[in-house]
């Protein structure tokens, strides 16, 4: 965390270094960047897989649009509705999903996603079906904010979001709940007998990685002033717990530098390897097997390994003498 | 008016579809119940089983052949997979095993993608097939029949070798206790690399026996990992009988769906699946926590 003010510094200003399709890149890289770290609130601290990650980003995004398109409302109220909304829908559905644990909650929130892609691609009348929704406009409204439209406004407003967002994460894991959450991860009997709720503090993960994950929608949905089923498709999911993996489940930063990587990967090898998908997918795999911790994590997972082996070889001589 | 044909015609395609579902089912079951490990590339398998019985069955000509390759590359697949990487993470959480499986499933799709192409594949089915039966004055395609009647085959035979063999007491009392069951001399590393290569030769099987009916296509393994997943929350999660009978009932949903609200069939399935989780969150035949 000693980086992040000239982090944060370096990323306001690139708009006054860095040429315009950077800037859009950046934009791209930050709403996938917010919407893994999200993500990572319930993995990485609750240990709660989900599958279905896409059905808070894409309702987000579908809210957003509605407001903008429909309601012609102001791009930062769309934005707002759009995080209350799915703050809102999230209850039940975690209510719900919260009922099971392990595989069978990833499993769950895979067919709630589905069943709202389902939703999305079939109710032509609202949803536009598979065009989905375009001709968004970032509407300034009458306050003022009609820097927003131009493409440096937008980056800024996503780079305050995202930054505003990353810190009350930090908050909320170091906070009482976070390492009540934490507690459950590591040992939910014990987390019991302390008086902890596993239920009630599962929820409440949900909630919160819903309600992030819902504003990178809108931002997404503001951003590229587009949105089509493809957000609430079940590949979308996987691209961004790929993404916490790669990063390194359990930080806030690991997932955020996943996130990064996909995005860039995505754009720039695209051109030189055919197969961008199958690169990524087998250094996946290798990451899950030999790095648990993920990239980001990667001196710890090689640490934790040579202390390992020592600690059997102490054993192994402690047995022969 | 609803005329005991369509009723009929409807009935025998919920059956056979439910009998595609049930073989893509019962082996991700299978292996879940003793193993563990919840399949996430069964989809993508299913599709290699697919593509592979595909090539073979234009290769020589033949459809029958198809039936042998497909569910024995993808067990191939399987087991080799098992063997390299799944053996290294059993001491670890169900969470590990559902990225390295889900990461495979990746990989396995783009391969594909990359070694067939992006068209859509077709098998051509033999005379005997291809035809129609006829059930009263009404014509049904036989390739249907044909799909229930092996349903009911692979059913009988798994029902079979589970309760009545050594072999299955085996495999359940390794699903029981996997200490214990080596502990007795049973080498439970083979017995596990073989039902993992089982389970995945069932989707093999299914992807190529859906091949007639869906036609080939990158991303069936994707809508199939989907249904399947469904089935075994409705069914319950390791229960051999539940996921029969989440096959028919999503099959009965779908096919009924389809044919009286087209625009809402999609979404039935997570209903159904919505409705049987809130009256019981461990699916009709899992186990009760």
């Amino acid at each position: 965390m000693k980086y992040a003010v000239p982090v944060v510094a370096l990323l306001l200003s690139a708009p006054f270094f860095l040429p315009g399709f950077h800037v859009t890149l950046l934009t791209e890289i930050l709403i996938f960047a917010l919407f893994a770290m999200s993500l990572d609130v319930q993995v990485g601290y609750a240990r709660m897989f989900s599958f279905g990650h896409a059905a808070p980003y894409g309702v987000g995004a579908y809210v957003a649009a509605f407001a903008l398109v429909v309601g012609k409302l102001p791009l930062p109220i769309a934005i707002l509705i759009a995080v209350v909304a799915v703050f809102i829908l999230s209850i039940p559905i975690g209510w719900l999903c919260t009922r099971a644990s392990g595989v069978a909650f990833a499993m769950l929130t895979l067919a709630f996603a589905q069943l709202a892609f389902a939703v999305a691609f079939k109710w032509n009348a609202v949803t536009g079906g598979s065009d989905g929704i375009s001709g968004l406009i970032r509407n300034p409204g009458p306050w003022g904010f009609a820097g927003l439209e131009s493409r440096d406004g937008y980056y800024w407003l996503t780079v305050t979001l995202v930054v505003g967002t990353a810190w009350l994460a930090s908050r909320f894991v170091r906070s009482p709940m976070g390492t009540a959450i934490v507690a459950v991860r590591e040992n939910e009997k014990r987390a019991i007998a302390i008086g902890y709720e596993p239920r009630q503090l599962r929820l409440a993960a949900f909630v919160i990685s819903n309600t992030g994950a819902g504003l990178a929608g809108a931002l997404h949905a503001g951003f590229l002033l587009f949105v089509s089923p493809e957000l609430l498709h079940w590949t979308l999911s996987g691209y961004v717990l790929v993404a916490v993996v790669l990063g390194g489940s359990g930080t806030l930063i690991g997932p955020m530098i996943g996130a990064a990587l996909m995005v860039i990967g995505g754009h720039q090898l695209s051109a030189i390897a055919t197969s961008w998908p199958l690169f990524m997918g087998l250094l996946f795999m290798i990451v899950v097997v030999v790095a648990p911790n993920g990239l980001w994590g990667i001196k710890s997972s090689i640490s934790n390994a040579l202390a390992l082996r020592k600690a059997s070889r102490l054993e192994m001589n402690h047995v022969a003498s | 008016m609803i005329s005991w044909q369509v009723l009929l015609n409807l009935t025998l395609n919920t059956l056979a579809l439910a009998s595609l579902l049930a073989m893509l089912t019962m082996g991700l079951t299978l292996i879940f119940g003793i193993l563990r490990i919840m399949n996430f590339a069964h989809g993508a398998i299913y599709m290699f089983g697919a593509y592979c019985g595909i090539s073979a069955a234009a290769l020589l000509g033949t459809f029958w052949v198809g039936l042998l390759v497909a569910p024995f590359a993808a067990g191939l697949l399987g087991c080799i997979f098992e063997f390299t990487l799944l053996r290294r993470l059993y001491r670890r959480d169900g969470g590990s095993f559902l990225l390295i499986t889900f990461g495979l499933s990746l990989v396995l799709s783009e391969s594909i993608r990359l070694i067939w192409g992006p068209n859509t594949r077709d098998v051509e089915l033999p005379e005997i097939l291809s035809g129609v039966l006829w059930i009263g004055d009404e014509p049904y395609p036989a390739y249907r029949i044909f799909l229930i009647l092996w349903g009911i085959l692979v059913l009988l035979a798994l029902t079979y070798v589970f309760l009545r063999t050594r072999l299955g007491l085996l495999i359940r009392a390794i699903a029981q206790n996997a200490e214990m069951t080596q502990a007795l001399g049973i080498d439970v590393g083979l017995m596990r690399s073989l039902t993992f290569a089982v389970g995945c030769a069932f989707a093999g099987l299914g992807g190529y026996l859906a091949v007639p009916l869906i036609t080939g296509y990158i991303g069936m393994g994707g809508a199939a990992i989907i249904d399947s997943f469904v089935i075994v929350m409705i069914g319950g999660m390791g229960s051999l009988f539940g996921s029969v009978a989440g096959s028919v009932l999503v099959a009965l949903t779908q096919t009924f769906g389809n044919f009286y609200l087209p625009e809402l069939a999609l979404v039935a399935t997570y209903l159904l699946m919505i409705g049987v989780l809130l009256y019981r969150p461990g699916g009709l035949f899992g186990e009760q926590d």
